[in-house]
């Protein structure tokens, strides 16, 4: 079975790639602030002792008042995993985060189907565009706030 | 040279009752005595025969080629763990005639962008030249529509003409999968066109004609024993070229919808089926013909029996080979033709040509000695063929994307 | 490790895919909003009417019992799955329920040699137009069926976002099969009921299913 990290070790790791981008942790998850995201992910890929290279899944949860992203990454050779929470859009105001498909080629799709259920922008996506439902649909409808 | 339909007793009769018992053909007159007809006017005699003889075999052809769909979808049924069709007529004899009666009466969907005469073409083009392959083949000893001295050729030249089908359907309707399937068609049938003939040279060299009613006189021992490499090139070939899985990628339809006749509907899709399973019979009847000695046989069954019996195997290898084995790639298919099939048939070509010159005209035990020198060729050429594909186990590896590589990513080392 | 440089990627909206579809999905969109804002009557199921002077005509009902026993008798289904249902659909012309034994064993691709739709699951709004453009390629004369809830109602999915209410508002429905998802049984009692349907038609009365 994969090695699954807790929130602890993930920080530590991405602590000493990038000094300063962990908000915090909890026992299974690291929190990363979102600007940070970019060179992060690069790390968490290409840094010999992460060596995430497969990325299970790009999930959006609403929390009424702001987003959450979480990360699901897997390396195959250290067979390890971690999750990765980005909090974003405080007050429900234009979620944004930096996108991970210049690291991850897999984001694509997830991204865009999180853009396109929940409104949550991917700042550097390079085909943001809907994916399920049709252009021309009026909101995101996984948002606790839309009404049919 | 015999008088092709008329060596046979029943159409000798019908010829017979009405030339005049003055004719050469029938001395003696026919068994009502005299003929109908003055003499002089033994040509009606014999268009009026040849009339009921085209007849009989087309209609027979049409007939049979409804009691083989049947046939095949049973026997489909029962290799796949099924029932197959029971519920229509007793054993679910009339559900062809079913599809028959729906097909007939169904809608005929022309496209706008459709080329009407190519497209209305196609199906006459597939559907013609088979019932005219049916003309010279022996059914039984003495009953055949024809039996020309160019028998072979005339099959060959008759059912290449059957190739143009796919590809005329293709441009006809103006799709794009109908046009994927058309160019997968020609691309096999030319691949497999090769083959095929160079496997029916060996035979024709140990027969020493071209005559299919030769051919089976000559088969003392069945060419099949006799000629196995070309036997078995033959029999694949022939798979290949009527397009039935595991060569059925022309109308795949988990990649191309219908294939070649995607935009076809009612009964010009329905002539293309039954083309197609026409020139499944019309493989079958060649292959009992060529290679498995026709219509000869032991006494104690009459000689279209053992026509009969020896199509219907021919036809339920057909069957089996279709329900057991996938659907292959196009570049498998093709590399398979040139890499493997045509080497076959010219080492077959080499030793039947070598064994010919030795033994120009074979006897019984001459026959038996060719079978073992060719069974000796067929088992050592597989074997060294064997060694040039790949092993088993082994898997071709998959190129990397050059998109991916192009980015930089890791993937292209 | 081997060292990277980020991918050159342009951002959204002047990457030359998305320019390329990006027209494709809006004319796409425009076609589902449309289909959405005028596909809400639901098609009245197809009606059977002989016309009085025909009923007794020995001529036409003759003609009738042949047709109408071949085309019940080959009953040709469209390949086409659309969620979970399809493989109850599947598991029906399988093995153990084996819908070969009806002539029904030729599950064709083209829409142009299908005599009937089985409208197997989920339809989705973006999924609507295509299953409206399948049956307009299909060739007279041809039947639907539509199995399972979803496809009947929207079923589990009934007021969602993104499902179509019921396949009738989009296409007319002969049978419809409840369940979610149907066993094969169900699926063929339906086919079975579409069988008595047929043999109901004539040459004389209305085509099948045309309004
Ligand atoms: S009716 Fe049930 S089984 Fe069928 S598609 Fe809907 S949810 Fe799936």
């Amino acid at each position: 079975m994969t090695i699954v990290l807790g929130g602890e070790q993930v920080a530590s790791v991405i602590e000493a790639i990038t000094p300063g981008s962990v908000t915090g942790h909890d026992s299974s998850a690291a929190w990363v602030r979102a600007e940070t995201w970019p060179a992060v992910a690069r790390g968490l890929h290409d840094r010999p002792e992460a060596d995430f290279k497969f990325l299970n899944s790009v999930t959006g949860v609403d929390y009424i008042d702001h987003f959450v992203i979480v990360y699901h990454l897997t390396s195959l050779g250290h067979n390890h995993s971690a999750v990765i929470k980005i909090r974003c859009g405080e007050a429900r105001e234009d979620p944004v985060v930096p996108s991970a498909v210049p690291v991850w080629r897999g984001a694509d799709l997830q991204e865009r189907e999180v853009y396109d259920l929940m409104g949550i922008r991917f700042e550097g996506h390079p085909n943001l565009k809907r994916v399920m439902l049709w252009e021309g649909f009026p909101g995101h409808p996984h948002r606790k706030d839309f009404l049919r | 040279m015999t008088d092709g339909f008329l060596d046979n007793a029943f159409f000798r009769n019908i010829y017979c009752n009405l030339a005049s018992s003055g004719s050469d053909r029938c001395a003696g007159g026919g068994p009502f005595g005299d003929g109908l007809l003055p003499p002089g006017w033994e040509w009606l005699a014999f268009l009026v025969t040849a009339f009921v003889t085209v007849f009989v075999v087309v209609n027979g052809a049409l007939m049979a080629v409804n009691l083989y769909i049947w046939g095949e979808r049973r026997l489909l049924g029962r290799l796949q763990g099924r029932l197959g069709p029971n519920r229509w007529g007793p054993f679910g004899l009339l559900t062809p005639i079913a599809d028959l009666i729906k097909v007939l009466s169904k809608e005929d969907i022309v496209p706008a962008a459709a080329d009407r005469l190519v497209y209305s073409l196609a199906p006459v083009l597939l559907v013609v030249p088979v019932l005219l392959a049916f003309a010279v083949i022996p059914f039984g000893s003495s009953t055949w529509a024809a039996n020309l001295n160019v028998g072979v050729l005339y099959l060959i030249a008759v059912l290449s003409v059957e190739s143009f089908a796919p590809i005329t359907a293709a441009w006809g309707s103006q799709n794009r999968y109908a046009m994927f399937g058309g160019l997968r068609a020609v691309a096999l049938l030319v691949s497999y066109e090769l083959p095929l003939v160079l496997s029916l040279i060996g035979v024709l060299m140990i027969a020493g004609s071209l005559s299919l009613v030769d051919i089976v006189n000559a088969q003392d021992v069945p060419f099949a024993l006799v000629q196995p490499l070309g036997f078995l090139v033959f029999l694949i070939g022939s798979v290949a070229e009527i397009q039935r899985a595991p060569f059925d990628l022309s109308e795949a339809e988990s990649e191309l919808v219908g294939g070649y006749h995607t935009d076809y509907s009612g009964i010009r899709w329905g002539l293309f089926q039954a083309g197609e399973f026409m020139s499944t019979m019309v493989s079958g009847a060649i292959i009992a013909t060529v290679f498995l000695s026709g219509w000869r046989g032991f006494d104690f069954l009459p000689s279209h029996a053992w026509f009969f019996i020896k199509f219907a195997g021919v036809l339920f290898v057909m069957t089996w080979i279709r329900a057991t084995l996938p659907r292959l790639r196009i570049d498998q298919i093709t590399s398979f033709a040139w890499k493997g099939l045509l080497p076959l048939a010219a080492v077959n070509l080499l030793a039947s040509a070598v064994l010919s010159l030795i033994w120009p005209r074979p006897s019984v035990g001459e026959l038996w000695a060719m079978a073992a020198v060719n069974v000796v060729v067929a088992a050592a050429a597989i074997y060294v063929l064997g060694q040039f594909g790949p092993k088993p186990g082994e898997r071709p590896r998959p190129a990397v994307a050059p998109a991916l590589g192009a980015t930089g990513r890791e993937g292209a080392a | 490790m081997v060292e990277h440089e980020p991918i050159a990627l342009t951002p959204t909206p002047d990457n030359p895919l998305f320019r390329q579809t990006y027209e494709l999905d809006r004319s796409e969109g425009a076609v589902i909003n449309q289909m959405r804002a005028t596909h809400i009557e639901q098609f009245p199921d197809p009606l059977i009417e002989v016309p009085a002077e025909f009923r007794r005509s020995i001529f036409v009902g003759s003609i009738d019992a042949l047709l109408n026993w071949g085309r019940k008798s080959s009953v040709f289904p469209l390949m086409m799955g659309l969620a979970c249902c399809s493989f109850e659909m599947i598991a029906s012309a399988m093995s153990r329920w084996d819908l070969s034994r009806f002539g029904m064993e030729v599950f064709r691709a083209s829409p142009r040699q299908a005599d009937l739709m089985i409208v197997s699951g989920t339809v989705t709004w973006k999924m609507a137009p295509v299953v409206r453009r399948l049956y307009d390629q299909m060739a007279e004369p041809r039947w639907v069926i539509s199995q399972g809830v979803c496809a009947t109602s929207g079923g589990p999915y009934y007021e969602s976002y993104s499902v179509v209410p019921g396949v009738n508002k989009i296409i007319p429905v002969d049978v419809y099969v409840p369940g979610c998802p149907p066993r094969p049984d169900a699926l063929i009692y339906g086919i079975m009921q579409l069988h008595e349907k047929i043999k109901r038609y004539s040459l004389a009365g209305r085509a099948a299913g045309r309004e």
